[in-house]
């Protein structure tokens, strides 16, 4: 308000001469008016069949009150509250993909629910203390991984996880992942960091016939779970780029703010979000492009980013960020290698592949199965089109449990009936909750690219 | 006069009930006939602005004062009908200084608090306001539901004593030895026909005084007792957007002229209007051009509303009169003060008042009027309340409550319903058994609906203009069978079917002329919906009462004389 109006603001003789205009005439802050986005609604209901939440929770009034209804019943005046069941909401985003009409369904969700937790919510509730907790993975991960035998102890012992759960309302039925005895980003800078993986590229380019100084590089955004737990994930992700060619950089990040929307902890993924932008946006001006390994990073930043927050140059990281694989099929050859090459070892097996609904929601539910299909020694099945029902927080919180079992439970019985015994998805915590189901190991398909290209 | 007069108003439309509600609240008999729903009309038809005089500041003082005074007065009677959203006049580069400052000084002459704004202020209060608004005046409009403001004033009559009758239009004026003695209605009503109070046949209403409050239609009653009335209906379109673009009424600051005002009206923002003189209130044309023109002009004020979605345009008449000498050409000269007529001083027939001209915010005071020529008719010294005593939901309710909680409503759906109710929202709301959203655009849930049943009978249209139940985006496509649903049980079939089937035509009606873009999509969708999963394409049952009885034991397989030749797969019985 301040900034449009100069002190010495006289109402009978309003500063209206010409170059005067207010330096922000849209507060551009969270508090975005998304009420014409219920424009596009004509009420069809095809999102609330869609949601996986909805068939399982009867309490919960689907998508369509939740965005266009609610927005657009809603009022700009303070008072005008939103309803708590958007908290049951499990941020799958699957109404986005579902709507025929391109409502805004995901973005007047995660704004509903910032406004909830920001204006509505007990900040001393153990609810909040609780989601405040599971959406900082990243802080917690990086605490634990510095104690890691002693952190995937403590995390897994009974009596603790029974206090977790009576206290902080933290399910005791899964076992906490666990952490790294190495970070993916210990590992980077023990091989070298940058200057290393330019090396490579260029001992890559050469071998591959392409000109040493070619253009090709990125900009690696590894995500808290490939950092702390997965670390297999990243290196495959630095060795299948640097094989392709491309050099490799681990810029500074933090969380993508994925758990953090989905717990309408917008504050917290703000901050995030800010260094990630910043960080990226530098090397997007540098002519690198922003690659993830998890799809709900990619998501994020895509998004989720610029539907939320408007932070310099969040454009342009949203337009230049891809998932790896997808990266890799829209620039190189990598069928036509995957198809001349063969796996054995380890990896030489059927897998049951679930496509993460925030794959879905990028256009890449096929991509694993498509580039593995004639692939030698390898069969990858497609398990069908359901939700793990994890997502991310949702199923780590007691009272989601049960329901998100229940989600779950199509998915377990496909992986049941596939071939395979072992999974495969691009969504670390989707993995979880395969691995939580069935009891089999689950592998991200960069791992199998790896395998199969990379000697 | 040893017995208390007895008088017919004829016209349930703001200026009708307004004078039955006065004239009950002083101890009179009162029967208000209407010829269709309450509001059926003019007043039904409007843009929903709470004047606060400054659309009249510079043209018509007179007029602009008494808003003013009336605004104020809505406000504290019909809480629960007023929405105070403010509103502002608005001057683009090309609008005129010197008028600017006209609209200025009349509303300073006129009491009405006003004050000016740069654009950029006028900006953040509605960030959607074009870029090149230079500055703006900031005055008390506010909005006004008009079926609600009606709804609770003929329900105030009622506690008073008053009869009020729907569907019951007026055949013929009473008139014995010179004087106007009552009037001759027929009552739509009767089997076959959605019930109404009394039922069936005309009615002779025998009234000491007759008030024609019927605005565009009063020179049809003046007709049937060979009375001139020379009122000149002008239409104006009105076209409705889905969502509110702005949360404030936005005038053009110009001295006249088309689509030059936008009302935030609950979920919805209205644009108006036009100032067309017709020949009949009931017949004229509704064309495109006109809908095409407010979204046109009007998003030089808002750039927005190009590309947002409509979901219906309706017209309106304005019942204009001015005495035959005046002779204005142009229906925008003729004022829109209001006349009394009486047609013992101006015809030499006794017994009868009209009422013309008129706007909707000033009706109490013009009922007020009114009431206080016709209780000196009859030489009554009652004071008039209708000032002072709030409308049945306007009283005293700011109580600050937990409506989701108290009531076990989703938030936005609780506030909903408790700002349509006002203070009738607990004796509503309350219920013992489940109470779901009928009306999912609106969150209209089945306690209102069933409340408004219990006022209106099976009428649903009644029942739409009191809920608001089929007036959001689809538009009743996903509710008006699940309205006609909750008609059952009281009332039978065939009744249900009708109050269906007229509740969707009514929605079409107003669909008609908004049918691109996203409503296209939905008027699509709800034709699909209803034929393929309702029948209401082509209803085999046409209208006769279907005899369910005849299903439920099923076909009878004992005649194997081939009379089943399709099984139930839809193929051959003896297929292979």
């Amino acid at each position: 308000m301040s900034d449009a109006q100069p002190t010495d603001f006289d109402p009978v003789e309003p500063n209206t001469g010409e170059g005067f205009e207010p330096v922000e005439v849209f507060p551009e802050s969270d508090d975005f008016d998304l009420r014409p986005g219920a424009d596009s609604c004509y009420k069809c209901s095809v999102c609330d069949t869609n949601c996986p939440v909805a068939e399982v929770d009867d309490d919960f009034p689907g998508p369509k009150f939740q965005g266009p209804e609610q927005w657009r019943l809603k009022q700009t005046d303070d008072d005008y509250e939103i309803d708590d069941s958007v908290m049951s909401c499990s941020n799958c985003m699957r109404c986005d993909s579902a709507c025929p009409s391109g409502v805004p369904l995901s973005q007047m969700h995660n704004t509903a629910r910032g406004e909830y937790v920001e204006e509505q919510m007990d900040k001393l509730s153990v609810e909040y203390v609780r989601n405040r907790i599971l959406s900082n993975y990243r802080l917690s991960a990086s605490i634990a991984s510095k104690v890691p035998r002693l952190a995937n102890f403590a995390m897994n012992f009974g009596p603790a996880r029974w206090v977790m759960e009576k206290t902080m309302g933290v399910t005791s039925e899964r076992d906490f992942p666990e952490f790294a005895q190495q970070t993916f980003r210990e590992w980077w800078a023990a091989r070298g960091g940058a200057d290393a993986s330019r090396a490579n590229a260029v001992e890559s380019r050469e071998r591959r016939g392409e000109p040493a100084d070619a253009d090709k590089k990125v900009a690696y955004f590894h995500g808290c779970y490939s950092n702390y737990n997965t670390p297999d994930v990243g290196k495959a992700m630095v060795h299948v780029f640097e094989h392709f060619g491309y050099e490799v950089v681990a810029p500074e990040q933090k969380c993508s703010g994925t758990p953090m929307f989905a717990n309408g902890m917008l504050d917290d993924a703000r901050r995030h979000a800010e260094v990630n932008v910043s960080s990226m946006s530098d090397l997007v001006d540098q002519g690198y492009d922003a690659i993830a390994s998890c799809t709900s990073c990619s998501m994020a930043l895509r998004q989720e980013y610029p539907e939320l927050f408007d932070i310099d140059g969040i454009e342009k990281v949203a337009s230049n960020t891809f998932e790896a694989i997808e990266y890799l099929r829209i620039h190189e050859d990598v069928k036509g290698e995957i198809e001349s090459a063969e796996v054995s070892g380890e990896l030489a097996q059927e897998f049951a592949y679930h496509a993460p609904c925030h794959a879905r929601n990028q256009g890449l539910e096929r991509q694993a199965v498509e580039l593995f299909r004639d692939l030698d020694g390898v069969g990858v099945e497609d398990v069908g089109d359901s939700c793990s029902g994890i997502s991310g927080t949702y199923g780590w919180k007691e009272e989601k449990y049960e329901k998100s079992m229940e989600i779950g439970d199509e998915m377990f019985e496909h992986m049941e009936h596939a071939e395979g015994e072992t999974g495969m998805t691009e969504c670390p915590t989707c993995a979880m909750q395969m691995e939580h189901g069935t009891g089999y190991e689950i592998r991200h398909p960069l791992e199998l690219v790896e395998a199969a290209v990379v000697e | 006069m040893a017995s208390t007069p007895h008088i017919a108003v004829i016209g349930g439309g703001s200026t009708g009930v307004g004078i039955a509600r006065d004239l009950a609240m002083r101890g009179l008999d009162v029967t208000l006939v209407e010829q269709g729903n309450l509001t059926h009309g003019t007043t039904g038809r409007m843009h929903g602005l709470l004047h606060s005089g400054g659309r009249y500041a510079v043209s018509d003082q007179a007029s602009a004062t008494e808003c003013i005074e009336e605004n104020r007065v809505l406000r504290d009677i019909a809480s629960h009908c007023v929405e105070m959203t403010g509103g502002m006049f608005v001057k683009r580069p090309e609008d005129s200084e010197e008028y600017f400052q006209e609209k200025l000084q009349g509303c300073k002459e006129c009491g009405i608090p006003a004050d000016v704004v740069s654009g950029a202020e006028a900006r953040q209060m509605e960030p959607h306001l074009a870029k090149d608004v230079e500055k703006a005046i900031t005055v008390p409009d506010g909005a006004i539901d008009p079926f609600r403001l009606v709804v609770a004033n003929a329900a105030s009559a009622q506690e008073h004593g008053a009869r009020i009758e729907t569907h019951s239009k007026v055949t013929d004026l009473l008139v014995e030895d010179d004087e106007v003695v009552g009037l001759e209605v027929e009552h739509a009503s009767g089997p076959g026909k959605r019930v109404h109070g009394t039922e069936g046949g005309t009615e002779e209403i025998r009234a000491d005084y007759v008030v024609n409050a019927t605005g565009a239609w009063a020179g049809r009653i003046g007709d049937m007792a060979d009375l001139d009335i020379a009122v000149r209906p002008s239409k104006g379109v009105m076209t409705i957007m889905n969502i509110r673009q702005v949360d404030t009424v936005i005038n053009r600051c110009r001295p006249k002229g088309d689509a030059d005002i936008v009302v935030p009206h609950e979920t919805t923002a209205i644009l108006g209007t036009t100032d067309e003189e017709v020949e009949d209130p009931e017949d004229y044309p509704e064309e495109q051009w006109e809908v095409d023109l407010m979204i046109e002009t009007l998003s030089e004020l808002i750039p927005m509303l190009e590309e947002a979605r409509t979901i219906r345009s309706f017209w309106g008449v304005r019942p204009l009169y001015e005495p035959p000498d005046v002779g204005s050409e142009d229906p925008t000269d003729i004022t829109r003060d209001f006349f009394l007529l009486d047609h013992d001083e101006r015809d030499d027939l006794p017994g009868m008042t009209s009422i013309v001209g008129g706007k909707f915010t000033t009706y109490r005071m013009m009922g007020e009027q009114i009431s206080d020529h016709v209780c000196g008719k009859f030489g009554i010294d009652a004071e008039c309340r209708t000032a002072d005593e709030p409308l049945p939901g306007s009283e005293d309710f700011s109580v600050l409550r937990d409506y989701m909680d108290e009531f076990g409503l989703r938030s936005p759906i609780g506030r909903r319903s408790v700002e349509r109710l006002g203070s009738r929202a607990d004796e509503v709301l309350k219920t013992e058994g489940p109470n779901p959203t009928v009306c999912e655009c609106e969150g209209v849930t089945r306690a209102e609906i069933q409340d408004a049943i219990s006022q209106s009978g099976s009428d649903l249209n009644a029942v739409r203009i009191r809920t608001r139940a089929s007036m959001g985006n689809c538009q009743g496509g996903i509710c008006t069978h699940r309205m006609a649903s909750e008609l059952h049980g009281e009332y039978d079939e065939g009744i249900v079917r009708e109050a269906w089937d007229e509740l969707l035509q009514e929605r079409w009606k107003g669909q008609r002329h908004a049918l691109w873009g996203e409503q296209l999509s939905q008027a699509a969708l709800n034709y699909a919906l209803h034929a393929t999963t309702q029948n209401r394409d082509n209803d085999p049952a046409g209208g006769d009462p279907v005899d369910f009885a005849a299903f439920d034991s099923g076909v009878d397989h004992t005649d194997d004389s081939g009379t089943a030749d399709v099984a139930a797969d839809g193929g051959k019985p003896d297929g292979d």
